[in-house]
């Protein structure tokens, strides 16, 4: 059965686990974030349904999977909001790398993870974005960016994220296999 | 360790490929990509941005039906088909409102050029990112948009237009962080200048403001028209509440903008703004 499952995954067509018509995913996540989600506020923030699914998909599938959808969707992302291209690539790639060095299957089906992992990384993709707006020389308040933004975003991210991942893991389990650590 | 090492290099090609991309990006050398690219997308976002509009008040209307249905359950499917068709009145009025307010904005100041279809650009999307206040309309380079250009409405100033593609463009609003208007006291007593600036994830501030002049809570704020970045005249909001310490050199007013940026539907864009250097052009104020 497990060699089986790690056969389907190598058979794909492209080099890189998760770059298939999956991809319209993060698409459409980009596109539903700019029409419907950054409608739902609370404070100054809304909820980040990209990062949720990025996060999500990369504790399904393994960090490779992950940062493709980091990569095409952050492009996306950035060129609806006006971000300079490659903004939200990197930092999505690089939450999801971050946050995937500590991955394991133990904890898959349960749903503390990707919410514990989003509270991580909700701060983390923040502080990079920032980072990149800051070097572009925009004025960033820090402080008042953590009160006003990411804490109430975060608590956005985690019901997202408490949506989005059982949805998620359905598409993976429907997709084929889950991916095999050896 | 394979594993480790094909995902680490994977990150590190598609980060570098970001960061080539950020750097030139943010450089504008990447402008006819991101115009193609923004081209495909615009479609989409169109579609989806009517669907999110109607579910939006598709769920505006399911609290008001919740009511009704309890109230009167035998009356629930009529009340249905009426409400949704009241709905899509009450979107024709309020359309229709909105297009009359802004013919009076134009007819009140004839000197500015407005373009959008004839005189109107739609918002096709909201600014997706909490760290960067925008949002898209269906105007582009092939209709006369250009960056720079100052996007209003009836109620005021809504911000700039900053990213440009063929047949859309993004506006950054006023109340992003890296947003500056220069603006003055709109009052007879008081014409004190000074800077809105965006706050993230808060009220724009208007700082730089001289501790010796006369700020007042309930103020009106309109643009200066110096920095030659807006016309003179147009409204930015109100003073909200004043911030003075003795031991810094300027005070700061709180601002609550006259535009409702999360209620956009509709936007001018100020095609023909050429102020003279040194000599900001005037702007009738509205209404």
């Amino acid at each position: 059965m497990a060699t089986n499952n790690l056969t389907r995954e190598r058979k794909g067509l492209f080099p890189l686990p998760g770059i298939s018509p999956l991809l319209l995913v993060p698409v459409l996540a980009v596109i539903a974030q700019a029409t419907l989600i950054a409608r739902v506020r609370l404070g100054g923030a809304c909820p980040d349904a990209l990062l949720a699914v990025v996060v999500a998909w990369g504790l399904l599938r393994g960090i490779s999977a992950g940062i493709a959808w980091s990569f095409v969707g952050g492009l996306l992302f950035d060129l609806v909001a006006g971000l300079p291209l490659g903004t939200s690539s990197l930092a999505l790639m690089t939450v999801c790398f971050l946050t995937g060095l500590g991955e394991t299957n133990l904890f898959q089906g349960n749903i503390f993870l990707p919410v514990i992992v989003i509270v991580l990384a909700t701060p983390l993709h923040a502080g990079i974005v920032l980072l990149t707006e800051q070097l572009r020389h925009v004025q960033v308040d820090w402080t008042g960016v953590a009160l006003r933004i990411v804490l109430p975003e975060m608590v956005l991210n985690i019901v997202t994220v408490v949506l989005v991942y059982p949805a998620l893991r359905w598409l993976a389990g429907k997709v084929g296999a889950q991916r095999l650590n050896w | 360790m394979t594993r480790l090492t094909t995902r680490t290099l994977i990150f590190y090609i598609l980060a570098a490929i970001s960061l080539g991309l950020l750097v030139l990006s943010a450089n504008d050398r990447l402008t006819p990509v991101e115009g193609l690219l923004g081209g495909v997308a615009r479609p989409f976002l169109l579609v989806f941005n009517n669907t999110g509009r109607s579910i939006s008040e598709a769920a505006g209307a399911a609290r008001s039906l919740s009511t009704l249905r309890s109230q009167n359950d035998a009356l629930k499917s009529q009340v249905d088909t009426l409400t949704i068709d009241n709905l899509r009145v009450k979107e024709l009025e309020g359309e229709n409102e909105r297009l009359r307010e802004l013919l009076k904005f134009k007819q009140l100041n004839p000197g500015y050029d407005f373009r959008g279809g004839q005189v109107i650009a739609r918002v096709i999307s909201e600014g997706p990112s909490n760290y960067r206040r925008t949002v898209g309309i269906d105007l582009g380079a092939q209709q006369g948009i250009e960056r720079g250009m100052p996007v209003v409405t009836e109620a005021g100033l809504v911000g700039r237009i900053d990213k440009v593609y063929p047949d859309s463009s993004t506006v950054l609003l006023l109340s992003d962080a890296s947003s500056a208007v220069d603006a003055m006291l709109q009052r007879s007593t008081s014409r004190a200048v000074g800077v809105v600036q965006g706050i993230a994830g808060g009220q724009p501030v208007m700082d730089y403001i001289t501790q010796d002049a006369d700020v007042s809570v309930g103020d009106l704020i309109i643009t200066s028209g110096l920095g030659s970045a807006f016309p003179k005249g147009l409204v930015v909001g109100q003073v909200e509440s004043v911030r003075r310490k003795d031991y810094e050199m300027y005070q700061q007013a709180v601002v609550r903008p006259t535009v409702k940026f999360d209620q956009l539907e509709i936007v001018l864009v100020i095609t023909n703004f050429k102020p003279k250097p040194g000599q900001p052009e005037e702007l009738t104020p509205v209404g």
